[in-house]
């Protein structure tokens, strides 16, 4: 296996990591955040993959637009109290006690099948080809989209502030 | 390009984001003393850079300009970039305007959120200038994201129970529609290999002669719907009403004076002109639900008993005329529902703005609970009845042009029963706001609203400036066809 399947094996255990995260989140906020930490991964995944554009889709709209989203939706709505949070979490723990170990199976026969030479999935590209297609994709054919997210965190910010700070403040 | 349409182009994305750093860099008081003038500021520098755009467009005889703000364009054509035409200008003046109005309606409306009011205003501005300046689905996409957003932290900007429910609503409906849109995105994406208009275009020239693809249909089912709900259009309505109702003043000017319509109908305009134009069946489409919108708004703004819920009504009524120009088709539908683009953005803020007069004078909006105000709020009457004559389609006021354009390409398109309809809906229009009119200023005075005055500030001034530009449009709407015909786009 050479370094870039080793690092694909890497960021697929963070993605994982961070979507077992985003379930088992008591804090919503958390969660989301984790969610956009997997998308993430997702999207360096897809640009090892020669899917450049797939990987930019996935950056803007996941790990970007629906994060904010996500955040300002939570935002308008009212917190758990201590017991009913303790409740739910008793709840979801015993809902979801199998996804470790399903993951943890899933992860040892995927990672069992790339150790063994099933290569045939990696990324065979030039590495340097990669990143130029991947910088060509991100710098130059979307450049408006990159305003756009400087602009959608910004909205972000500012839900944030308005929905989330003055409600506290209150 | 000319040092003048550098700066114009670039104030139209830089300057808002600029206004914002430094709101936020000055002190927090400095902040909210400043905010709401900077706004002012920077929503009149805006209809000047597009003054200055139109200006240069027609003296280098252009139909449109290609421009990129933070660094070079480069000579790949499926870059995306932004794309100034005489269409978008006209939009992008709305939004100044109307945003500039907002500005003025939150200067007596927003105590104590000036800073956050202008934070995010500027925001929207940014998302909406976006919306009307690319050339790509996908930015369009992330543009529309940013407006929905910013439109529903303002709803719930007081955290109010109705503003909260309102804007998780619109939220809820916002989703829906996103999915729908990013499903469309993806099978065009598939099948076409670039999200470019001009791309998309090309690629989708053949499927207009027949060549059928599922996917591009199913695309375009997507499109339809996800664009439908954004812009309140009949079935998908059920959010505005609310959304409008619950909102302050200056966040319901803004929303019904020109979000829904640059969220909405400016992109239906848009993709339909550019890629989906020769196919008869999106027209028919497009077509149906304007005049089920066109009639259904129209009826149930008749039964509704608030001032901002008849508005919301009427919108999606007058929207359904916009979608139906464009449906219509040809370069008299296309000017038709561009005119009527810009006189509903002026109309309907007027009647915003009296809305806005009447909350601040009378405490509510509740047309049952006023009565023989004609006297005490001498602006909002008159306004009023101008901008209700004007949504009417009454000669000689910009809305009647607008719409008889509209009925005009859809009689010539051969369908004489919708033409019927579109005007029978607008006869309709005159009675529920004439019930309106007389509710609210007319017959004799209510005993609890005899210490009733209108302030004379902004939204008075607001509320004149606006008439003033709906009568005249009306009056010089010749001389504007002549410009339009020597441009050749009539």
């Amino acid at each position: 296996m050479n370094i870039f399947g080793l690092l694909l094996l890497i960021l697929l255990a963070l993605m994982l990591c961070f979507a077992v995260a985003a379930v088992l989140m008591r804090n919503l906020v958390k969660a989301a955040l984790c969610l956009a930490g997997s998308s993430a991964c997702l999207a360096v995944i897809l640009c090892f993959l020669v899917a450049p554009w797939a990987a930019i889709f996935e950056l803007s709209v996941c790990s970007g637009l629906i994060t904010v989203v996500t955040i300002s939706a939570i935002s308008l709505t009212t917190p758990y109290s201590k017991d009913e949070e303790n409740e739910l979490i008793k709840k979801r723990r015993a809902r979801y006690v199998a996804l470790p170990f399903i993951l943890l199976i899933v992860g040892v026969v995927a990672g069992y099948a790339l150790l063994n030479g099933q290569t045939g999935l990696m990324p065979t590209m030039s590495n340097a080809s990669t990143f130029a297609s991947f910088k060509e994709v991100l710098w130059q054919l979307r450049q408006v989209d990159i305003l756009g997210q400087i602009i959608m965190l910004l909205a972000g910010v500012f839900a944030v502030v308005v929905l989330f700070k003055e409600r506290d403040e209150a | 390009m000319p040092a003048s349409l550098t700066f114009a182009t670039a104030a139209l994305i830089v300057l808002p984001l600029l206004a914002i750093l430094i709101l936020n860099i000055v002190n927090k008081q400095a902040g909210q003393k400043i905010a709401l003038n900077v706004a002012l500021v920077v929503t009149v520098i805006q209809m000047i850079a597009v003054l200055i755009c139109g200006s240069l467009l027609v003296t280098g005889g252009k139909g449109s300009i290609d421009f990129s703000v933070f660094w070079d364009m480069n000579a790949n054509l499926s870059a995306s970039f932004f794309t100034v035409d005489f269409f978008s200008l006209v939009v992008l003046f709305s939004i100044g305007m109307v945003a500039f109005i907002s500005a003025m309606v939150a200067k007596r409306g927003v105590n104590g959120k000036e800073l956050n009011f202008t934070n995010l205003l500027m925001v929207i501005l940014l998302g909406m200038n976006g919306i009307a300046m690319v050339g790509d689905f996908f930015s369009l996409y992330v543009f529309l994201e940013i407006t929905g957003i910013c439109s529903f932290v303002m709803i719930a900007l007081y955290h109010s129970k109705e503003g909260l429910e309102g804007a998780f609503k619109y939220l809820l409906m916002s989703c829906v529609a996103t999915a729908f849109l990013l499903i469309s995105m993806a099978f065009l994406f598939m099948q076409v290999g670039s999200l470019r208009f001009t791309d998309l275009t090309i690629a989708l020239s053949g499927w207009a002669t027949g060549e059928g693809d599922l996917f591009v249909t199913i695309a375009f089912i997507c499109f339809i719907a996800g664009i439908a709900i954004k812009t309140g259009l009949m079935p998908f309505h059920s959010w505005l009403p609310d959304a409008y109702q619950s909102a302050p003043a200056a966040v319901s000017v803004l929303l019904g004076g020109i979000v829904s319509k640059v969220c909405g109908v400016y992109i239906i305009i848009r993709v339909l002109s550019s890629f989906f134009e020769n196919i008869p069946e999106v027209g028919i489409a497009v077509g149906l639900l304007a005049i089920i919108s066109i009639c259904f708004g129209a009826i149930a703004a008749a039964a509704q008993n608030d001032f901002k819920r008849i508005l919301a009504y009427s919108s999606i009524s007058q929207i359904g005329y916009i979608a139906l120009g464009i449906a219509a088709g040809g370069p008299i539908g296309f000017i038709g529902a561009m005119l009527h683009f810009f006189n509903h953005a002026t109309f309907k803020t007027t009647l915003f703005v009296d809305s806005a007069i009447l909350e601040e004078s009378v405490g509510s909006t509740d047309i049952e609970q006023m009565g023989g105000l004609e006297k005490q709020l001498p602006v909002a009457n008159v306004t009023t009845i101008l901008s209700l004559l004007s949504t009417s389609g009454i000669p000689p006021l910009a809305g009647f042009w607008s719409k008889a354009l509209i009925i005009i390409a859809v009689w010539q398109a051969g369908f004489h029963f919708t033409a019927f309809l579109a005007i029978l809906a607008s006869v309709f229009t005159l009675v529920y706001f004439l019930r309106l009119q007389r509710k609210v200023f007319f017959g004799p005075a209510e005993e609890h609203l005899a210490e009733v005055k209108e302030s004379r500030g902004t939204l008075a001034f607001s509320a004149i400036a606006l008439s003033v530009v709906t009568i005249g449009v009306g009056v010089l709407f010749p001389l504007i066809l002549r410009f339009l015909q020597a441009q050749g786009l009539l």
